[in-house]
């Protein structure tokens, strides 16, 4: 089997020959600088070291090739840009200055090789006026945001050997309210300006699906699965009520995925973390077809035998390994105990692919990520053993 | 003991115009504030705090009813301070060096400050000297908050500042935390959410955990 061969029998809920890995392919599938540095380091790659969306301050990780085989991912990316304007302007600027981006929202430095996100152009709007008088919405229409995708998709289609996970960066509408306003400033307008809110979600989901239409275009059939989603969750619960949910954010991302949908056969990936349990049969409804990235630290999201019971036959899961404990904290052994326990969870009858939950940080050490991949060619060979 | 159920239900709900409006009926009729403080606007903002543990509200209801108190607080509490009401201790709270995180870090000096405490909001990315000059202005604990798996080890250096000094108490919260982490960093007290935090500030100052 090709690995790409394994990523699509997995997400159509059959068993492939092992258990696939998703690594390295966007930042909530990716690898921060400092693990990346110490994997080359422990296998000997000599690989430059260059960032996802040619982005130095999103910290994530451009993984090479070699490393990539070495990590047995069976997914490889492609990704969009930021245009080349914003590019030029943010490469020239003083380099600790704040990041901006194309939408005008961007990060602060906090110390050496740490950004956080905390440039919010349109903290005081509360009316569409409001967002009609704001100059600097995004221009989705720039050529040089996807003018690499094409080629990129197809050398991979190409080849035909990896499933191919295509990510715009953030069409994520929620969190990108969250960039433009503030994240309590719009959860606050949510209850205090509740059509204003709307809305805003409303005008961010229509960029969402230009920015999507365009990349979809230069992909053509080149695409496996799309990356879409929104952070809904907390460590203990929902960030927002399931009311508010289907109230405001619900109908945007099911447009979102309608669109995608109308324009491709690709799957639909979503990412959310948190605690999401209480949305996973919304998510479903509105077409998601593989959930992640299963945070197993948070609430409810523990309970993998009740999820795989309860969702495993409607929705495919990549993810569950722990980034709060096991692998920043736990010894090898304890990674490669942690895999193959979700692995029998979740993999029986296909379903699942294994992943980190969320981006490898910079405080798990490289050979923890070594033996989490290692772990899946030790004990994900199906039939799984229990 | 006197209720007054209109207010009660403006903080619960989140009417933040209809808190002010009677906050400020309440002073210029000379009501007792401390009264108003105590039967009324703290247990409702417990009341929100205890529905968001229980996961009957959420972040936006749990923000905005805190705001609504924010406001409150703010005509209340020059008032009282006026009259002599003393605060029950001084506390200063803080998100710890790395993390720009801060509502939850807000929120809690919010229920402080609702509680009776006198809050020194340090605001976020402190450093070890910055809760120290805290301490040095009378804070008698240090609340550090931290939303990150990456920034909560911050934590620690504080923690081993002030071990040795049994004046100072170091109360430990966040999404990441856990009273395992607090435990083994030597915190004297953990809060699982805003309204457990409050219960960590009182029993590490040996009073109750939930007021009478």
């Amino acid at each position: 089997m090709t690995p790409r061969e394994r990523v699509l029998a997995a997400i159509n809920h059959e068993e492939p020959d092992r258990v696939p890995v998703v690594i390295g392919v966007s930042n909530a599938t990716g690898i921060k600088m400092k693990p990346y540095r110490g994997i080359k380091e422990l296998i000997g790659v000599k690989a430059p070291d260059d960032y996802i969306y040619d982005w130095p301050e999103l910290g994530t990780a451009l993984i090479d090739e070699d490393t990539m085989r070495r990590l047995h991912s069976d997914v490889r990316g492609v990704l969009d840009l930021e245009p080349e304007t914003v590019r030029q302007w943010n490469k020239e600027r003083d380099p600790h200055s704040d990041y901006v981006d194309s939408w005008g929202s961007g990060q602060t430095e906090i110390g050496p090789d740490d950004w956080y996100p905390n440039v919010h152009p349109l903290p005081d709007a509360t009316t569409p006026a409001d967002l009609d008088a704001y100059d600097d919405w995004p221009d989705m229409s720039d050529p040089t945001r996807v003018a690499h995708v094409r080629e990129a998709a197809s050398r991979l289609a190409k080849e035909n050997q990896y499933a191919i996970l295509a990510t715009p960066w953030l069409l994520f509408p929620f969190e990108r309210a969250h960039a433009m306003q503030g994240m309590d400033v719009f959860l606050l307008n949510m209850i205090e300006h509740p059509d204003f809110a709307r809305v805003l979600l409303q005008r961010i989901g229509d960029y969402c699906k230009q920015l999507m239409g365009y990349f979809l275009q230069e992909l053509g059939d080149n695409v496996d699965i799309i990356k879409i989603g929104d952070d809904l969750g907390t460590q203990k619960s929902l960030m927002i009520s399931p009311r508010m949910y289907r109230n405001f954010l619900k109908p945007v991302h099911a447009d979102l995925i309608g669109f995608i949908k109308e324009r491709t056969s690709a799957k639909v990936f979503f990412h959310s973390d948190g605690d999401v349990v209480p949305l996973i049969e919304d998510f479903i409804e509105i077409g998601v077809d593989i959930l992640n990235p299963i945070q197993t630290s948070a609430g409810s999201m523990s309970d993998l035998p009740a999820l795989k019971k309860r969702f495993g036959n409607n929705i495919a899961f990549c993810g569950g390994i722990d980034t709060d404990r096991v692998l920043p904290l736990g010894s090898v052994d304890d990674v490669r105990q942690e895999v193959k326990r979700v692995m029998q969870t979740l993999g029986p009858g296909g379903g699942y692919m294994v992943g980190a939950v969320h981006t490898v940080m910079n405080d798990v050490p490289p050979e923890n990520v070594l033996a989490m991949v290692d772990a899946v060619e030790e004990f994900g060979h199906y039939p799984l053993g229990s | 003991m006197t209720i007054n159920d209109e207010l009660w239900d403006a903080i619960v709900f989140a009417e933040r115009g209809l808190v002010l409006k009677i906050v400020q009926a309440a002073v210029d009729n000379d009501e007792d504030l401390v009264e108003l403080l105590n039967n009324t606007m703290i247990p409702a903002l417990r009341e929100v705090g205890d529905q968001f543990s229980a996961g009957e509200v959420f972040v936006p209801e749990m923000l905005a009813s805190a705001k609504a108190m924010q406001a409150a607080i703010d005509i209340v509490g020059p008032l009282l301070a006026k009259t002599g009401h003393k605060p029950i201790a001084k506390v200063c709270i803080g998100s710890v060096r790395g993390d720009l995180h801060d509502i939850g870090k807000n929120l809690v000096a919010i229920m402080l400050r609702g509680s009776g405490f006198e809050v020194d909001d340090l605001g976020v990315n402190c450093r070890v000297d910055d809760f120290e000059a805290a301490v040095q202005r009378g804070a008698e604990v240090v609340c550090l908050s931290a939303l990150l798996s990456t920034t909560r080890d911050a934590m620690r250096p504080v923690a081993d500042h002030f071990r040795d000094r049994d004046e100072v108490k170091v109360v430990v919260g966040g999404a990441v935390i856990t009273q395992e982490f607090a435990d083994v960093i030597g915190a004297d007290g953990f809060g699982f959410d805003a309204s457990d935090a409050i219960r960590a500030v009182r029993e590490c100052l040996g009073l109750a955990g939930t007021p009478a």
